[in-house]
């Protein structure tokens, strides 16, 4: 009796649309990097800056749990909502902001399911993918996964201005209007590299993409580095933290946001920053191959977590570009680049993959 | 289909509250991402100085004249003291010119990380913040050890200087121009040649030499824009006219001549103070005439055992001749003015002092017009601004 329940509960608890974007990758693993991630982004700039960075709430731990305790107050503190603003509006909008971010979740495929031997193998038969000729670890199963992806990123920048607009604020308006400008740079540069990767491998397939065994950024380096630079522009990481520069706009469309609403607006950044991480490990660094299952999708993850905190990381490095430069150089010098590698990728698919 | 483009205009009211505004607010108005227009609204940390000025004893005024900037209170303190020192026409001993030259550049350099540490951040380079407050703790410790407070020294007192250089002191200092020379590398690599902060800095905030004496810039400001003027060349004090330096001078008169001035300007200040330390005459560090009025039991103790003056209680209320000096200083930020009228009572009868951020104040405003929004901050911290120095 006791057994079959166990049964059950592992059968719905390893079941890939909840596994996958419920527990890891997606919301509870996301949650913990996103304290990880700002924990290093802090200690890390520390190390460079002549300083020591979190410390004093657990010693042992390196101050670890510094990001526990600022969450935790977060939480506690009073949410102000400006006098004169739609107040549903303005509670919504933040939400809505990290529901947009964190929904790609359910499509990315992570791995695959091997017929046999996998604590997945179950679920081999209800995603099945011919193409690939395995199963694939994913919260939704669907050969158009990379297309999907890309939409719902897009809509990303969409809630930024919502957002800007609903608080009011004349700082948060200016922030809005550069996010505006950018958005329309960056989705045009990430959209490029990935449709000329999907051209080289005659596919808009994820999974089918990581199964050919190749890794994207050895086939097209340039739409690695053009989708590298579209993810910092995307998720205002330094040198393009152009839309929240705080000595200019306080915090850009946040400025009104306080306590937990404030934490859900700067969350949104980082987790579109996970996705197109994880987009870009499948893409350019061989996602899982040649794993699969459970180890395929940490190894898969861990490829995304490295570039996330490496996008973090530029921060103790770069200063901020004006947005005028920033705008210039993608479309001066970035975009040709791109069409570069759209050619690139239609010659390589043709004559090699 | 026709499509009308509207003019976006607006104001923004940058500050006082702002992480980017400073003790001040920044009115702009903005036509799409161009300036148009930018009041400065200045005044927040006035501090009647001036004012206060008549109401105290030339002694008393020696750390309230340091307060507007703490940061380079030597020079503050340096200049107005060199303006008592006309009215009471007293000649200050060698050494004592010496160890001014001395504390005054260890003050100038760790003015400088500041300014270049609140310009990294103001265009967003957070390491250089963390560097340039980190390594100005390194002059700071030396000027701590020479005169007893990191900041607010009131180390010049009219007739010298109130303590004398220990060996262990030069020890610091020779170390700390070692470390010195050794960080400015890797600043040139993370902060100077670094692609953003190059771009940011590079034709922003242009300044003609015309415009720059018209404006009424000056210090590095000034030099950045080809003229080269230094009071400690043009109208040499302390020791200056004893020591050889050179005056880094710009043409091209955007931000990152700016920069590229106090860089330089750090590694003369680095060439005076070695020489100092190789230089410095043996001797006393007050003028004979204040000397005599150390009681002999003090002057065993303190002045001979611990090369510190130690003077009398009624030293603070000494009343100069009646007269009227000025005396300036080539402060950190540029030249720096005092004029002090004396009555013949413990009091000045009127004290003035014009600051060089003062002077930046309309250089600051002139530059923004036609700036791009984001250029504000870069031209801001490009002029090392400093509003409560400003505002006296």
């Amino acid at each position: 009796m006791i057994g079959n329940l166990l049964s059950l509960i592992r059968f719905y608890f390893f079941y890939p649309s909840f596994f996958v974007v419920i527990i890891f990758p997606g919301l509870l693993f996301t949650g913990i990097l996103l304290l990880t991630t700002i924990w290093f982004e802090r200690k890390a700039a520390a190390r460079v800056q002549m300083r020591v960075g979190p410390y004093y709430a657990s010693k042992k731990l390196g101050g670890y749990l510094q990001l526990i305790a600022d969450a935790l107050k977060f939480v506690f503190s009073e949410v102000i909502i400006p006098a004169g603003v739609n107040e549903t509006l303005f509670v919504i909008a933040p939400i809505l902001l990290l529901l947009v971010s964190i929904l790609p979740f359910a499509v990315i495929p992570v791995s695959v399911i091997p017929q046999s031997g996998s604590v997945f193998s179950i679920y081999y038969h209800d995603f099945y993918d011919p193409n690939v000729g395995y199963g694939v670890l994913a919260g939704i199963f669907t050969c158009y996964n990379l297309l999907l992806i890309l939409a719902l990123e897009s809509i990303y920048p969409i809630f930024v201005i919502f957002l800007a607009w609903v608080t009011n604020n004349r700082f948060a308006i200016v922030g809005a209007v550069r996010e505006t400008f950018l958005s329309v740079s960056y989705d045009a540069l990430i959209l490029i590299a990935t449709l000329s990767v999907a051209i080289e491998y005659h596919t808009l397939d994820l999974a089918v993409i990581v199964q050919k065994g190749i890794p994207g950024v050895i086939v097209n380096p340039i739409a690695a580095f053009i989708f590298i630079v579209g993810m910092l522009i995307g998720s205002s990481r330094f040198p393009f933290d152009i839309v929240e520069a705080e000595t200019e706009l306080v915090i850009g469309p946040y400025t009104e946001y306080s306590g937990f609403l404030f934490v859900l607006t700067m969350a949104g950044s980082y987790v579109g920053n996970f996705i197109y991480s994880l987009v870009f490990a499948d893409l350019f660094l061989g996602g899982w191959y040649p794993f699969s299952g459970l180890p395929g999708a940490a190894f898969m993850t861990f490829k995304a977590v490295l570039l996330l905190f490496f996008s973090v990381f530029l921060r103790s490095v770069y200063g901020r570009y004006r947005i005028d430069q920033a705008l210039r150089g993608s479309w001066k010098y970035l975009f040709p680049l791109s069409l570069i590698s759209l050619i690139t990728g239609t010659l390589v698919g043709y004559l090699w993959l | 289909m026709e499509v009308e483009v509207v003019p976006v205009q607006g104001e923004l009211n940058v500050g006082p509250q702002h992480p980017g505004s400073g003790h001040m607010r920044i009115l702009v108005k903005l036509n799409g991402d161009i300036v148009e227009d930018c009041e400065l609204d200045v005044g927040y940390v006035h501090r009647a100085v001036e004012k206060l000025g008549e109401n105290r004893n030339y002694m008393h005024l020696i750390p309230l004249v340091e307060r507007p900037a703490i940061l380079d209170s030597i020079h503050m303190n340096m200049g107005y003291v060199m303006a008592v020192e006309k009215i009471l026409n007293v000649d200050v001993p060698e050494r004592a010119l010496y160890l001014r030259s001395f504390a005054a550049e260890v003050n100038r350099i760790a003015s400088h990380l500041y300014g270049l540490g609140i310009l990294g951040i103001f265009i967003g380079h957070s390491t250089a913040f963390m560097w340039g407050f980190g390594d100005r703790e390194v002059w700071l410790q030396i000027l701590e050890a020479l005169t007893g407070a990191r900041v607010t020294n009131s180390y010049i007192i009219p007739g010298g200087v109130r303590r004398d250089l220990t060996p262990s002191i030069i020890e610091m200092t020779k170390k700390a121009i070692v470390y010195m020379r050794k960080k400015l590398k890797d600043w040139e690599k993370i902060f100077l040649k670094n692609p953003t902060i190059m771009d940011r800095l590079q034709n922003v905030g242009v300044m003609t030499r015309e415009q720059a004496i018209e404006w009424g810039a000056v210090g590095p400001n000034l030099r950045a824009s080809g003229v080269n003027f230094d009071v400690r060349k043009a109208e040499p004090y302390a020791a200056y006219s004893k020591l050889d330096f050179e005056i880094p001078v710009y043409k091209e008169g955007d931000g990152y001549a700016r920069t590229l001035v106090r860089f330089e300007e750090m590694e003369q200040s680095m060439r005076i103070l070695e020489q100092i330390i190789k230089d410095i005459p043996e001797g006393p560090i007050l003028a004979d005439r204040f000397l005599k009025q150390i009681p002999p039991i003090r002057m065993k103790k303190w002045v001979q055992g611990q090369g510190r003056i130690v003077l009398p209680g009624y030293y603070a209320s000494f009343r100069p001749p009646r007269g009227e000096a000025a005396a300036r200083v080539e402060a950190s930020r540029g030249e720096l003015f005092y004029y002090v009228v004396s009555d013949g009572s413990p009091k000045p009868y009127r004290l003035r002092m014009i600051t060089p951020s003062y002077r930046a104040i309309y250089v600051f405003k002139n530059l923004c017009k036609g700036a791009r929004y984001a250029d504000i901050v870069s031209i801001y911290g490009s002029l090392d601004y400093f509003p409560p120095e400003a505002d006296r």
